[in-house]
């Protein structure tokens, strides 16, 4: 064979290989449904979350379409126009979600994959795997499209006259969405990677930045929530729709392209004008998708040859003794400080949570005194402090699992086993408690609650959190599950912490549920059973925890000692 | 009982292990069967043997990391399973997969480490300023340890399970992936480590390094302690043994 053909063979794009690769990533997503391998409690729990998602939005956006519809603007109703606003800014929403998404899984596949460093020493030039990884890139996000904008449309369909074309270029839609968003990510992921490797180690930054976000967002669902709280109550909502509010919507959504060429598409407002824009933005997209993800493809190849950068970090002097338990809480917070991925899971969730239960406080406060007329404040606070306290918490549920192969060497070491499991409680108690302290601070200085009623919420609170800590460390350690990574980091949420969420939410439903059911009963019927709310949540509390301890501390000496989990040694 | 073993029991015993015996789970094999072996104040002992001979399980056994069904280890004194803390606090380890928290710089794991064996201030400060004439880390102690190479975090854990100085030093495979200037200094540290009285047993398929280094050879094959080799005497009696060609022939044998 001659050198150029050889050249030749090589060079191009094999769709052989090309199938190969595509089919190993098949058989890798397939093998996640197989028995042992397959997370049925998670897998539950994620579809009921998605059903539960849809079908919230399909009814509130369903009662909002036929509010917003009828808006009038210089006194008359323009179905067509309003049309096209609201699909405007439903699709710029989903092009924004899959964009973010977008950047996530490039850089993912390109980056992070573990396939990656084995390809690179493959006979597989980078344009075959390339296609490979497009293709794969490609097929994620026409699931999000798909799920999102039929969603959207057949609910709109249901509150409007939508013709057939709305019907026939909703799968079109679908199809194309997924170019521009690849293409917009795949510019975008090589800044957010150098922002990434920029934050690596600049932790307190980090977890500011990434706390500031989530509070943001946590912000902007504050309102989308108020919004439902007012659909919920009446006709408020529709005066919010001033002739200046809808000249501001108006404007706003002229300027959302590429969204507002889909919607103007979709609901007929422009159709020959919105298809040319759309093909050649499209084309366009399609040639920067091609040329930036081939190129990040090379860099990408050498940078998971390379190693981490150094970086020198000033530690103290070797003069200060913390002890066995101080060590091990040091430990703790470095392993999940020094993680962004913890850091954001554990940390700024415990941050923002006040935030949480603020908000949602707020909302529900007014929309029960509205809608049955009791006054149930510390009923609420209470479910509301257990929910989140528990979905904060769920991160215990990988106390053991994240430590590791190092939890064996940790076995090894002259430690008694309750050190080891109280310095992870502890910690989590610790972050638990700022937490807890704050938001019940927040709602009494709110005037949510009194201010003896939220040194009984913070108590409460505790002691419950406490509960969720110690049953997910002990789920953790008889079901641990360490990650095969080389730095060890769990990337991918086990059967455990899906079971952690399911005990800590039917925990929080029933207690909230039965104390605000009492509490409701007794004003509704003036029976003065008020002070079974503090009777309930402490006994329980106190059974919880004395259960709780027992759980945890049940042959734990004999475990410990037998364990060999984790998924080997 | 060999003349070395007579010879040696004048000395201190630092690890007993008697009759031991492991499987990870009920329906396998036993990955060791039998195994007892006593290592003295002093001594140098390395554990030879193929790969899945059973070498890591019996070391991880003597740790504590992992149990064992039958038999038992007794470490300075104290029995690893009765009381855990004191054997455990008595020896060093090095495992394998080197693992370590890597979110730590070298510094804070080796302040964890002295911490977790107690090792008073003024102590640390000297006894890291001695390991590191030998280790050589350099400024990337202060790094963090997930930005070190193989190499660098062999060292960074040898460092750590001495910074207590104990009296028993447990390595498994601890030559792989160390430059040969670090080899020769831990070799030679081992020999020094070893004459200040301490105890120190070691895994390896490195035959070489094993008869340079060794007092003794235990060696494990399918799981079961099939000899016992007094390296030192072997030499004394024969220069020119070959003790990779021993090792095959032995690996023959069924």
């Amino acid at each position: 064979m001659s050198k150029r053909t050889e050249r030749g063979k090589y060079g191009q794009i094999n769709m052989a290989k090309v199938r190969a690769l595509l089919r190993k990533d098949g058989q890798e997503k397939r093998s996640a449904f197989k028995t042992g391998n397959f997370d049925i409690v998670g897998f539950i729990l994620k579809v009921a979350i998605a059903c539960t998602i849809v079908a919230l939005f399909v009814v509130f956006f369903g009662r909002f379409t036929g509010v917003y519809l009828a808006v009038k603007t210089d006194g008359v109703t323009n179905v067509t126009a309003r049309t096209t606003e609201l699909l405007t800014i439903l699709y710029s929403a989903v092009i924004l979600g899959m964009v973010i998404g977008g950047i996530g899984r490039i850089g993912r596949e390109l980056f992070t994959a573990d396939d990656m460093k084995l390809y690179a020493a493959m006979p597989l030039n980078a344009k075959t795997l390339f296609v490979a990884k497009l293709i794969n890139i490609y097929l994620s996000q026409l699931i999000i499209a798909f799920v999102a904008v039929t969603t959207i449309n057949l609910t709109f369909a249901t509150q409007t006259r939508a013709d057939v074309a709305f019907y026939l270029l909703t799968p079109v839609v679908c199809i194309l969405l997924p170019l521009i968003t690849i293409a917009i990510s795949a510019v975008l992921v090589m800044p957010f990677q150098m922002i990434k490797r920029f934050l690596r180690e600049r932790y307190i930054v980090t977890f500011i930045l990434v706390t500031a976000i989530f509070g943001a967002l946590f912000w902007v669902y504050s309102i989308v929530l108020n919004g439902v709280k007012q659909l919920l109550l009446g006709d408020s909502i529709r005066w919010f729709f001033s002739e200046r509010v809808m000249t501001a919507i108006r404007s706003v959504c002229g300027a959302l392209y590429p969204a507002r060429w889909f919607a103007e598409i979709i609901g007929g407002e422009d159709r020959v004008f919105g298809w040319l824009y759309l093909a050649l933005l499209i084309a366009a997209c399609t040639a920067i998708s091609l040329l930036v993800i081939k190129s990040i493809l090379v860099r990408a190849l050498q940078s998971r040859n390379e190693g981490y950068s150094r970086s020198v970090i000033k530690t103290k002097s070797l003069k200060k003794i913390d002890g066995k338990f101080g060590a091990l809480l040091k430990k703790e917070f470095l392993m999940i400080f020094r993680t962004p991925s913890y850091m954001f899971s554990y940390l700024s969730v415990a941050v923002i949570m006040p935030l949480m239960v603020y908000f949602c406080m707020d909302v529900s406060v007014s929309l029960i005194e509205n809608l049955i007329g009791v006054n149930c404040n510390l009923e609420l606070a209470l479910f509301l402090t257990i929910l989140f306290g528990t979905l904060t918490n769920v991160f215990c549920a990988t106390n053991i699992s994240r430590d590791g192969q190092m939890f064996y060497t940790i076995k090894a070491l002259p430690l008694n086993y309750k050190t080891v499991f109280f310095s992870k409680i502890v910690f989590c108690m610790i972050v638990t408690a700022v937490s807890q302290i704050a938001s019940a601070v927040l709602l009494a200085a709110t005037g949510s609650v009194s201010f003896l009623n939220g040194v009984f919420l913070a108590v409460i609170g505790m002691l419950f959190s406490f509960v969720n800590i110690a049953v997910a460390t002990r789920y953790d350690f008889n079901h641990a599950s360490f990650s095969t990574e080389d730095d060890g980091e769990i990337k991918e949420s086990s059967g455990t912490v899906s079971v952690v969420i399911i005990i800590g939410m039917v925990m929080s439903f029933a207690i909230g549920g039965m104390v605000f059911i009492l509490k409701a009963f007794s004003q509704l019927n003036h029976t003065g059973l008020g002070y079974m709310t503090y009777l309930i949540t402490a006994g329980l509390a106190i059974t919880s925890v004395a259960l709780s301890v027992f759980y945890l501390l049940f042959r734990l000496d004999d475990r410990y000692y037998e364990f060999t989990g984790g998924g080997g040694i | 009982m060999t003349d070395n073993q007579s010879e040696a029991q004048e000395r201190r015993e630092v690890v007993r292990i008697r009759g031991l015996n492991k499987r990870y789970n009920k329906k396998s094999d036993w990955a060791v069967t039998d195994v007892s072996f006593t290592c003295y104040e002093g001594e140098i002992v390395g554990l030879l043997g193929h790969n899945g001979a059973g070498k890591s399980t019996t070391l991880k056994c003597l740790e504590g990391m992992i149990p064992y069904e039958q038999g038992e280890i007794n470490i300075a004194g104290y029995d690893i399973k009765k009381n855990p803390e004191e054997a455990k606090a008595q020896m060093g380890f090095v495992t394998d997969n080197h693992a370590t928290f890597i979110k730590m710089t070298g510094m804070q794991y080796i302040n964890f480490m002295a911490d977790v064996y107690e090792v008073p201030t003024d102590v640390r400060v000297k006894r890291l300023g001695e390991l590191e004439e030998v280790f050589q880390l350099g400024d990337a102690i202060e790094n963090l340890i997930s930005s070190y190479s193989h190499g660098m975090r062999q060292k960074i854990c040898m460092m750590g399970s001495l910074i207590h100085h104990p009296k028993l030093w447990i390595l498994d495979e601890p030559m792989t992936g160390l430059d040969p200037r670090t080899m020769r200094a831990v070799q030679e540290f081992m020999h020094s480590y070893a004459a200040e009285g301490n105890t120190i047993i070691f895994s390896s398929h490195a035959l070489g390094t094993v008869a340079k280094l060794c007092d003794r050879v235990v060696l494990i094959r399918k799981g079961r302690q099939v000899d016992e080799l007094n390296v030192k005497k072997i030499y004394e009696e024969n220069p020119e043994f070959d003790f990779e060609e021993y090792f095959l022939k032995n690996e023959q044998k069924n």
